[in-house]
């Protein structure tokens, strides 16, 4: 049904945009917590998971009372499952997710029965295999074991899809073996080294480290990634343990980096009574790719990366910001600070262009403009007087005005309503040059522009 | 500059850098707002001058008339290899020369887009003024620095040769006065004189946040990300004179210039002359005199046994008429397109206000009687009324292309054009434009552009943004509907007019420029109908007609199986039979009178004679409905209410003065021009206002100018003693013509072609239907019930079979009848076999083939296989269609051999052994396949199922429930409960009806119609909305012959599908009909909703809703030689978007 036939019927209908990969990570972490059932289980398809009790199922008194008390935990978790066992993964699938009840095991050897009145979706053919046997009148799986293989086989025009159902028949009958890999934990890009004699010098531990660091560096050169975020594990005797974490802005496969930058804290571990296992952890990786150095040294410049590095492990990663360029006509929003470690937003090209036609603007911008007295023609004329900061200065020469109008979208997130500035760059008797601008317009313009005009300085020009 | 002129105590300025909204995405004003604005700033005259079209430059020009200010055509035109130029012609010359120039850059390029170079420029120049632009009129565009720009200048000076001068304007970008001087220098050392422009892109201040949407439509981001795309400030409007002159002080004769250039473009839109191509008329005759002798030629054929006086006198009396108007070229054209149809075959049919005269009927464009209807000719084409005349021409929508080649290949590109058809912002896409642009959600706007079913001018009302879950009076959300408001009624593009032919004598490209269509071989002029008839410019309309194409399969048909030969002209004519079929609706596939409020209507109104049928046609349609005249004139025809005139007070004019107007139709307003004649003859409208009153009708969705005169027609008809109430409706029926106005002349027109399908599916049923399915998609229809009727009729239907079956359907012979016997109701010949193309999917190229290599039936599918060369794909298609039944073998066997077919054929040496090999594989016993599951197959690639009804595996079941059939309803009387199921197969939520929905659902015995009213839809919204399968509880209401459901419950079913088969839901969506309500049209929701009807049935006005009968002129677009043949017949009734009547 399409969304709109949808809200057609029901017109209150809320709708939460798809996301498959939260849900696979969280099938993902379900499996992780079934664990307590086998040790060997992974996550089938997008719903299901399965679990190899072979020789588990004692513990919990049989299959039955295994069943029933993983049912009863999912339960309680507010799941709803549907449950089946049997001799193979095929037909275990089959049983719980077509079987009419549920839980259901098929005992041992009887699987052909079992499994003879399901539905051929439940064989885990892809739709277009299925769609072919439906039309053929072949719907369940029973069907398909008095046919001659070989008149089935000639039935599909890819090699692959005859093969996969008699290859899925033969795995949901047992009669051939299925392959199967168990959840396995992710790559870690990890390094460790435990020590025959605690380490009670903090120089130990930074040799420690060193070492560390180039191993889990030539781990991740291998596998083309750089770390983010990096966490050093050290293991007092006593069993407690203490860990230390940096960030970086880019990914960095640089042991040299990574000492720089857990070096400084090393002081503050407290040892007690003595380090005798170290980890050095990749936390967040990212792809690094190697990249040609440049010929001669001058050619390559280097990124503000590893000041960023830096300050952020001196100062904290909130403290740490820079200054972006952001498309706006308004001078105090030509720019924004984000956090260091935010990615630069692409260069727009035809942009930088308007970047450089505007009027020069001040390299200081007063944080606030800064009300000025003024004395000007009346509607647009530049100042002839002004007053700033008590001093009375004359103006001698004048450029302008640009205009710039407010914004008008911004009010809607609550922002102040503006009113159109005519900006203007004057020189003084003095040679010294300011940006000032008259807020408000002498030609009334719709309902803000009540109040008269309002002269600031905004900058000093050099 | 050393010379300096006193400016003048007022300084006087004209605007000549204007752009409007005709440039798509830049421009924030209509031009009308431009003019009027300007007129208001006190401007000596505006020029519009959009990028590379003259597209606006109508609408401007009659904006200007009204203002009184000068007008000043131009156009902008951006060079590939120089800086753009305004250009403005001085002479019609010079127009038509930068018509030409137009021309070039369009046809030479994609549609919408325009490539030109200075050297075309250079080519058309003379006569042209020229102003050079630095490119800096928009953002980011390129700005050559000051030596390279003053290289181009040369260059263009040096091109050129004509007067060229230099814009520059005031931007408030800073540095303006610097700006200024530096292009006064240039100009001053490049002797191109400066000129001041405003570099306008809206009227107004107020636009600029309009104008900040377009950009960033044009640019595809939102508001918060456009950056530097957007200008910085409000400037780019029109500007007062002396805030001109306060701008540009010190180059007050830069100001002074754009004055002296207004007094020399001194051309108007007014100096074009329509000519009439003189291909029609041989050599050596006048059109007059050429048209005297077609006419009574024609005549002589028409009349064989003479010609009638009174058709003599009427004849005369027209010719005069026409020469009097010089109208016979236009009649000489118009027979000329009708003559090559008609000698190719091609069925054809003139309407229009024109058409319905004496001599069209002798020239063959129309077939309606003269002497059967009465319809004055002086009514349509006076010569006080200075209207052009009107022949709109229907041809077989199958055909039209090539009629359209026709006139290309005779008169030639540069003399023939389409008219353009202006597609507009409507509600959804505006809002739906905006939203995105600011920011709001994908939901939000989805859900906000969902509400808005149709086109509305009168912005969105907060009730109906509440009913979306929004909150009407959240800031963003209310500037979103605000700015969607102001943005309706804004060109998106051009599109090209459904059939509307613009033929001139001298090249049409120096009239207008002609662009390329998005479809191959089309060309399309820049103005729209209005803009033509604004300048008094002729067009002839070719449209495209279904039912023609049907008519023409039927006579075909008719001649090869029943011998007999018959034209549209030809039919027998008032056959009793026929009028008793149309008494019993029973009317499925006959044009027009086949949608349910017209088969309503058919048993109230018994049609017995053809004028009957022309009000018939007129009477189910938004504006008698709307005027609420139906109920009266049905009260009056039934003899419950006396006929009487409506009149003034005797102190106003004579008591009878409405008899002449309303005579025919006692006493009711019914057709368009009735209520014109009204307004004229009971309000005393002059023919000015008349005219404006046409206009506005035409016009009202764009503007909704018709306010103040309603107060004026209503307040005119009162104070001449007329009742109120009466006066109110007629106005209101005016309104409802102005959406969509049928005049008496088509009614007449169109009432032949139902008399003459009538008549076919009254004596030739299994002809009719057989035409019909071939000519699909068209009509209100799909094939089950056509096929469904037919059977209902006798005839009997066959499946398609691969022996058997052409690519169309075909009639096959009975055997038992006698040769010979006549063709009549009960006496039937043939037997109706279903085509191929019944098959979805299944392509007519393979059906052709496999039908052209079928000298002998095809044995086996492996026969098929090697013989017809069809891919196993194809034949895959056909078994799943179950068309192999003649060769023993159900789909589901089919389908088994058709998979077994090796990949290759093999080589003929190898042929013996892979058959043997094949012949040796097991037998294998497949599961037999259901008779439910068959049907269920047969709808899913058939779309109907000749083997039975899905409902009839049921009905054990539902009568058990105490359900009854649809049949049974029909036995019921009035009053009665009844609970009622079956399968749904229409839902209709016609617009002026206040939300009823009405609902046909079907079972094997027949069909039953349901009203279900706003408050149960409201309960059962779900059920109605989503059921296939429904069960109805309510009470019936009978009417005479209707029959209805009056809902009180409905219960949704679709589970008992699952008990057919496994397949339950591929059946729900085989059974998925076309279904309106589940598919807003745009129509769906206006902002007036007229008073229900006392019969609801009577204001389900579904022509609306389904034009392909109420105008399958629309369908002939669809009908182009790159359109989808095999699309689905769901896919084909999407309303066409364009509605407008001729």
């Amino acid at each position: 049904m399409r969304l709109a036939d949808a809200r057609a019927v029901c017109p209150a209908l809320l709708t939460v945009p798809d996301a498959p990969d939260n849900d696979a990570a969280f099938l993902e972490a379900l499996a992780r917590w079934a664990s307590r059932y086998s040790p060997s289980l992974n996550v089938d398809g997008a719903d299901g998971l399965w679990l190899d009790t072979t020789g588990v199922a004692h513990l919990f008194g049989g299959e039955p009372e295994l069943l029933a008390n993983l049912a009863g935990r999912l339960a309680r978790m507010s799941f709803s499952a549907r449950l089946g066992c049997a001799d193979t993964l095929g037909g275990a699938s089959a049983l719980a997710r077509f079987a009419r009840r549920s839980p259901v095991i098929a005992a041992s050897g009887t699987a052909p029965e079992t499994l003879a009145p399901l539905p051929i979706e439940a064989l885990r053919l892809d739709p277009e295999t299925v769609l072919l046997l439906q039309r053929l009148g072949l719907k369940r799986i029973g069907q398909l074991y008095g046919l001659p293989r070989a008149s089935l086989e000639r039935r599909f025009h890819s090699k692959d899809a005859a093969e996969s159902v008699l290859r899925r028949l033969d795995e949901a009958l047992g009669r051939r073996n299925e392959t199967h890999a168990p959840l396995l934990p992710a790559p870690d890009f990890v390094a460790r080294l435990s020590f025959a004699d605690p380490l009670i010098s903090h120089d130990g531990v930074l040799a420690g480290l060193e070492r560390l660091a180039g191993a889990l560096c030539s781990t991740l050169t291998r596998a083309g990634a750089g770390a983010r975020r990096v966490v050093l594990w050290a293991a007092r005797t006593d069993g407690s343990s203490v860990a230390l974490e940096a960030g970086l802005s880019a990914p960095s496969a640089t042991a040299a980096h990574f000492v720089r930058l857990l070096k400084e804290k090393l002081d503050t571990i407290d040892m007690g009574f003595g380090v005798d296992l170290m980890t050095f952890a990749a936390l967040a990786v990212e792809d690094l790719h190697p990249e040609q150095t440049a010929l001669s040294a001058t050619a390559r410049k280097p990124g503000p990366e590893k000041l960023i590095d830096a300050l952020v492990s001196r100062l904290g990663p909130r403290t740490v910001r820079r200054l972006f360029p952001q498309e706006s006509h308004i001078p105090e929003l030509a720019q924004t600070t984000q956090n260091a470690f935010s990615k630069l937003p692409a260069w727009n090209g035809s942009s930088s262009s308007t970047y450089l036609e505007k009027p020069p603007r001040p390299p200081l911008l007063l944080a606030k403009p800064e009300s000025v007295a003024v004395m000007a023609e009346i509607p647009e004329g530049p100042p002839a007087r002004f007053t700033w900061r008590r001093v009375n200065r004359r103006v001698v020469k004048a450029e302008g005005p640009e205009r710039i109008a407010p914004e008008w979208w911004r009010a809607f997130d609550g922002g102040a309503t503006q009113r159109t500035r005519d900006y203007y760059r004057i020189e003084d008797e003095d040679g010294c040059r300011y940006w000032v601008f008259r807020e408000g317009l002498y030609q009334e313009r719709g309902e803000q522009e009540r109040e008269p005009p309002r002269w600031f300085l905004h900058g000093v020009l050099p | 500059m050393t010379f300096s002129s006193t400016p003048a105590s007022e300084p006087r300025y004209a605007e000549l850098d204007v752009t409007t909204n005709f440039t798509f995405l830049r421009g924030g004003s209509h031009g009308e707002e431009l003019v009027a604005q300007a007129a208001a700033l006190g401007h000596a005259a505006i020029a519009v001058a959009d990028a590379n079209t003259l597209a606006g430059v109508v609408r401007a020009h009659i904006a200007a008339k009204e203002a009184g200010i000068q007008f000043i055509v131009g156009a902008r035109l951006i060079l590939a290899d120089a800086p753009s130029l305004l250009a403005y012609p001085t002479s019609r010359a010079a127009y038509g020369r930068l018509c030409r120039l137009l021309t070039r850059g369009q046809r030479r390029a994609e549609k919408g887009d325009c490539f030109l170079f200075l050297d075309d420029v250079a080519e058309h120049a003379d006569g042209l003024i020229f102003i050079a632009l630095r490119g800096e009129n928009n953002p980011g565009e390129d700005r050559p620095d000051d030596a390279r720009f003053e290289e181009e200048l040369l260059r263009l000076k040096g091109a050129l040769r004509g007067p060229l001068y230099l814009a520059a304007h005031h931007s408030y970008r800073g540095a303006d006065r610097i700006r200024i001087e530096k292009s006064a220098r240039v100009a001053a050392r490049t002797h191109i004189p400066l000129i001041a422009t405003g570099a306008v892109l809206y009227h107004a201040p107020k636009r600029r946040p309009l104008q900040d949407v377009l950009t960033c439509i044009r640019e595809k981001c939102t508001l918060a990300d456009a950056g530097f795309h957007l200008e910085a400030n409000a400037e780019r409007h029109l500007k007062e004179p002396a805030e001109m002159a306060r701008l540009f002080k010190g180059y007050e004769e830069a100001l002074e210039r754009t004055v002296e250039i207004a007094e020399r473009c001194r051309f108007s839109l007014d100096e074009l002359k329509y000519e009439y191509p003189d291909e029609p008329v041989p050599q050596g005759k006048t059109p007059q005199g050429h048209l005297e002798a077609l006419t009574w030629d024609g005549a002589a054929w028409r009349f064989p046994d003479g010609i009638p006086g009174k058709v003599r006198s009427t004849i005369e009396k027209e010719l005069a008429l026409i020469e009097e108007l010089s109208y016979a070229p236009y009649f000489l054209t118009v027979y000329d397109i009708v003559h090559y149809a008609r000698s190719v075959g091609i069925l054809c049919q003139g309407r229009g206000s024109a058409a319905n005269s004496a001599v069209c009927y002798c020239l063959a464009i129309t077939n309606v009687d003269p002497t059967e209807i009465d319809l004055l000719f002086e009514r349509f084409v006076s010569p006080e009324r200075r209207e052009p005349p009107d022949i709109d021409v229907d041809f077989e929508h199958e055909r039209r292309e090539e009629v359209i080649q026709y006139i290309y290949a005779r008169y030639g590109r540069d003399r023939a054009g389409l008219a353009t058809t202006v597609i507009s912002y409507r509600g959804r896409s505006a809002v739906r434009e905006v939203g995105k642009v600011l920011g709001l959600s994908e939901d939000t706007v989805a859900a906000l552009a969902g509400t808005i079913w149709g086109l509305s001018n009168t912005g969105l009302p907060d009730k109906y943004v509440r009913e979306a879950g929004l909150d009407p009076s959240d800031p963003r959300l209310a500037r979103c509907l605000a700015l969607a408001h102001e943005l309706l009624g804004f060109p998106r593009h051009l599109s090209q007019h459904v059939g509307g032919f613009v033929l001139t004598r001298g090249p049409l490209s120096e009239l207008v420029p002609i662009g390329n269509a998005a479809m191959e071989d089309r060309t399309v002029i820049e103005w729209d109908k209005d803009d033509l008839d604004a300048l008094g410019l002729l067009k002839v309309d070719v449209l495209g007609l279904g039912m023609l194409t049907c008519i023409r399969k039927a006579f075909a048909l008719l001649k090869e199986h029943y011998g007999r030969d018959l034209a549209l002209g030809t039919v027998p004519r008032e056959d009793p039979i026929v009028y008793d079929m149309l008494c019993r609706a029973d009317s499925i596939g006959v044009f027009q009178v086949e949608s349910r409020a017209q088969m309503n209507m058919l048993p109230r109104l018994k049609p017995r004679c053809f004028y009957d049928l022309v009000i018939e046609v007129a009477i189910v349609r938004p504006g008698p409905i709307q005027g609420d005249m139906v109920h009266p004139y049905l009260r009056r025809r039934s003899g419950d209410e006396a006929v009487d005139f409506p009149s003034p007070h005797p102190d106003h004019g004579p008591p009878d003065e409405l008899h002449q107007v309303l005579g025919k139709t006692m006493g009711v307003p019914l057709f368009q021009e009735q209520a014109m004649r009204l307004a004229m003859e009971a309000a005393k409208f002059s023919g000015d206002e008349a005219n404006e009153l046409r206009r506005a009708m035409a016009t009202f969705r764009r503007r909704g100018t018709i306010g103040t005169l309603q107060d004026k027609m209503v307040g005119r008809m009162t104070a001449r003693g007329y009742p109120q109430d009466f006066a109110e409706r007629c106005f209101n029926q005016i309104k409802g013509f102005g959406e969509y106005g049928f005049p008496e002349s088509h009614a007449a027109s169109f009432a032949h072609l139902v008399y003459v399908s009538s008549w076919l599916k009254c004596h030739y049923p299994d002809v009719f239907a057989c035409a019909l399915l071939n000519a699909q998609p068209m009509g209100f229809y799909a094939p089950a019930q056509i096929v469904r009727c037919a059977r209902e009729h006798g005839v009997e239907a066959r499946a398609p079979d691969i022996n058997h079956s052409h690519w169309d359907c075909t009639l096959e012979k009975l055997p038992s009848s006698p040769q010979g016997a006549r063709g009549a109701v009960g006496q039937l010949r043939c037997a109706l076999r279903l085509g191929l193309r019944q098959i979805d999917g299944f392509r007519e190229a393979d059906a052709e083939q496999a039908v052209a290599r079928r000298d002998r039936p095809y044995a086996g599918i492996q026969d098929l296989w090697r013989r017809s060369g069809l891919g196993r794909a194809s034949i895959e298609r056909l078994a799943s269609a179950d068309a192999f039944r003649s060769l023993g073998l159900d789909r589901r066997q089919a389908l088994w051999a058709v998979r077994g077919l090796p990949k290759e054929i093999p080589l003929p040496l190898f042929e013996h052994a892979m058959t043997t090999e094949i012949g040796r594989e097991p037998d294998v016993a497949l599961p037999v396949m259901p008779l439910p599951e068959h049907v269920v197959d047969d709808y899913r690639t058939l779309r109907l199922s000749l083997k039975a009804h899905p409902m009839t595996f049921l009905r054990a079941h539902v009568t058990a429930a105490r359900i009854v059939s649809c049949g049974q309803v029909k036995t019921m009387t009035d009053g009665m409960r009844v609970s009622v199921g079956g399968v749904i197969l229409v839902r209709q939520r016609p617009g002026s009806a206040s939300g009823v929905v009405f609902m046909t659902i079907e079972d094997e015995t027949g069909v039953a119609n349901a009203v279900i009213w706003p408050t149960v839809l409201e309960r059962m919204r779900k059920v109605v909305m989503g059921a296939r399968l429904v069960v109805i509880h309510g009470r019936v209401q009978r009417h005479e012959d209707i029959i209805h459901v009056v809902a009180a419950r409905l219960e949704d079913k679709n589970h008992w599908l699952d008990r057919l088969s496994e397949d339950g839901e591929a059946l729900e969506a085989a059974l998925a009909n076309a279904d309106e309500v589940r598919r807003p049209d745009p129509g769906s929701w206006r902002g007036s909703q007229p008073k229900p009807g006392l019969l609801p049935p009577l204001a389900a006005a579904d022509h609306v809703k389904r034009p392909e009968s109420g105008e399958p002129a629309r369908k002939g677009e669809a009908r182009h030689p790159r359109w989808h043949p095999r699309c689905h017949p769901r896919e084909t009734r999407i309303i066409p978007k364009s509605r407008d009547f001729h």
